[in-house]
């Protein structure tokens, strides 16, 4: 199933650990947020495929903001 | 002779007879169809979700003959669409009201609802549990209709709340009206996976403001446990919920003139407290899933969170340490890096309510970066939140315990047990405690960033690293202990032991115990 993954809290985006299509297992850490002087990792749920990546490194996002496209096998 | 004209015998009942055919015409509820239609959707009715709850053999039963008092209506509801009596859950005396969906959607009556007045005003003599198996379409129409219907609806007592026992409820299906309302009134609410709880039926939204809604989005389980936070858990079938409103109360007492029952502690309970070490890192920024470590410090298997879909950055959780009930309040870095928002607050400020009210200790295990500040924050209340739960923090008289596990800065260190509010204090070893994170400090104070002016931002940051660790704060006595974390669980138990409330046998105040139930 298709979904986007958005960002639960006001953020800036640190790292980006994945490509627009690569497979990722449950899991596993798409990408980084820092807020709070935390380093928030955004993790994959299920098994599936990196849809369209919203955001770039260094971008600020709002809570709600959409991060990326994820299809869960 | 004249024949006389006699009944036949088989007409004549006897009254072992006459009873009989009442009593099966009660306990055929709403009919066979009814009945059969609920089973192959996999959905348990009034009578057997009661068999469940209850102790084998426990039910005594109160107003089975009860019928509507619309004459054309008799026989058509038996026991007036709600099973009502008590029994034994675990041993103990408790109370249900079961709300019959086959009969007129069980929605309430004058009758009905005098049958649930019964029990409310029992249970508070007795001190004994009341649980709702809810299912309910509302009111009865036409019968709760004009100046007479709506003039007798009420009674003083219906939904007054004052914790002298605990209230429980199980969302089944449809929830609107009483069903609803006793839902939000109880110390916990189970949904089942379907469950819909809302003011008015999408039917009715639909008439009264051209709203079309889909009834999942207008009061659906995910909503209530996401969104709302008034689920205090999900369950995904009939019978996990009844088997977690049992679960649920085996940690309470059955009133709160006592404490709760003590249960065995499992073996090698602690034994795997050495783990807690890999399982935090130390450095301050990285996270990790809490709930991991409260397995570790509690007994074995006893953890049971409590809206554990809502407010995630806070972990509330009943629990058991040495037998004991306790209730635990833990940040969890895993959701928002821990940081206390508006949902938290009212989280921690319901599950605060809840302990005071039913005697159970509560225990603080901090590491928070500090409330989650912003635009979004501010708008939705969040200084009203905070302060609300520094308010019910300082009104509990139950024990409160808080360890410092890593981090812990400024108004929210306060919230989580720490600036005195606490009876008893421990913090890590590796702990630190400030106003604000050091780096942010430096910014604040002096305004220097990390990246304008490298060398005195280092500088800088050295001197407000200073003074920041657990030993720094047990100086002044703001840590009675300075503990391994491996220690936690030996440190709770000590604790709960010291501050254990022997003048009145573990019976707290209750200040907190007309606090709303909801929020």
């Amino acid at each position: 199933m298709a979904e986007t993954i958005n960002a639960d809290m006001g953020a800036n985006v640190w790292k980006i650990l994945v490509k627009e299509g690569d497979q990722v297992e449950e899991d596993q850490v798409f990408l980084i947020l820092e807020a709070m002087k935390m380093e928030i990792p955004v993790m994959a749920e299920d098994a599936g495929t990196v849809g369209r990546i919203h955001v770039a490194e260094g971008d600020v996002v709002a809570s709600g903001q959409p991060l990326l496209d994820f299809e869960e096998e | 002779m004249t024949q006389q004209a006699t009944k036949p015998e088989d007409e004549k009942l006897t009254r072992e007879q006459e009873h009989e055919n009442r009593r099966l015409a009660a306990l055929a509820m709403g009919g066979s169809k009814k009945l059969e239609t609920r089973r192959a959707k996999g959905e348990l009715n009034a009578r057997e979700r009661i068999a469940l709850l209850l102790d084998p053999g426990t039910f005594r039963e109160s107003g089975l003959f009860v019928t509507s008092s619309v004459p054309g209506d008799r026989d058509k509801t038996p026991a007036d669409g709600k099973i009502t009596g008590s029994g034994q859950i675990d041993n103990r005396r408790a109370s249900v009201i079961a709300y019959d969906f086959t009969v007129k959607g069980s929605s309430s009556s004058p009758t009905s609802n005098k049958k649930m007045s019964h029990f409310k005003e029992l249970v508070v003599k007795t001190g004994q549990p009341l649980i709702y198996l809810s299912e309910s379409t509302g009111v009865r129409m036409p019968d709760a209709m004009g100046g007479s219907g709506m003039g007798s609806a009420n009674g003083k007592t219906r939904f007054l709340r004052q914790r002298e026992s605990p209230w429980v409820s199980a969302a089944f299906g449809y929830c609107f009206g009483s069903a609803a309302w006793h839902t939000m009134a109880s110390d916990f609410a189970v949904f089942r996976k379907g469950a819909v709880l809302a003011v008015s039926s999408p039917n009715l939204v639909a008439r009264a403001t051209g709203q079309q809604v889909d009834p999942q989005e207008l009061g659906g389980w995910k909503m209530h446990s996401e969104v709302t936070g008034f689920a205090d858990a999900v369950a995904s079938s009939d019978e996990e919920a009844v088997e977690l409103i049992r679960r649920f109360l085996s940690y309470l007492p059955s009133h709160n003139g006592e404490t709760a029952p003590l249960a065995p502690v499992p073996t090698g309970s602690g034994d795997r407290a050495d783990e807690i070490r890999s399982i935090v890192p130390e450095e301050r920024t990285k996270t990790y899933d809490v709930r991991k470590v409260i397995e570790l410090v509690v007994d074995t298997g006893s953890m049971f969170p409590i809206k554990a879909r809502y407010g995630k950055s806070l972990v509330t959780a009943l629990a058991r340490i040495g037998g004991q009930s306790v209730g635990i309040i833990a940040n969890n870095p895993m959701f928002k890096g821990g940081a206390l928002d508006g949902a938290a607050c009212d989280k921690a400020t319901s599950f605060l309510v809840m302990c005071d009210s039913y005697n159970i200790p509560i225990i603080h295990l901090v590491d928070q970066p500090g409330f989650l500040i912003g635009l979004e924050a501010e708008r939705n209340k969040v200084a009203g939140k905070i302060i609300n739960w520094m308010n019910a923090l300082s009104l509990v008289t139950v024990p409160k315990i808080a360890v410092t596990m890593r981090k812990n800065y400024g108004q929210a260190l306060i919230n989580m047990g720490g600036g005195g509010t606490a009876d008893s204090t421990a913090g890590w070893w590796s702990s630190e405690v400030s106003f604000m994170d050091p780096t942010s400090a430096v910014s604040v104070v002096h305004g220097v960033d990390k990246e304008t002016d490298p060398e005195l931002y280092e500088l800088r940051l050295a001197e407000m690293n200073k003074g920041t660790t657990a030993y720094d704060t047990a100086q002044v006595f703001g840590f009675e202990q300075v503990i391994d974390p491996a220690e936690t669980r030996e440190y709770i138990l000590g604790a709960l032991s010291d501050h254990y409330r022997a003048r009145s046998n573990g019976v707290g105040e209750h200040l907190l115990r007309t606090w709303p139930t909801s929020f």
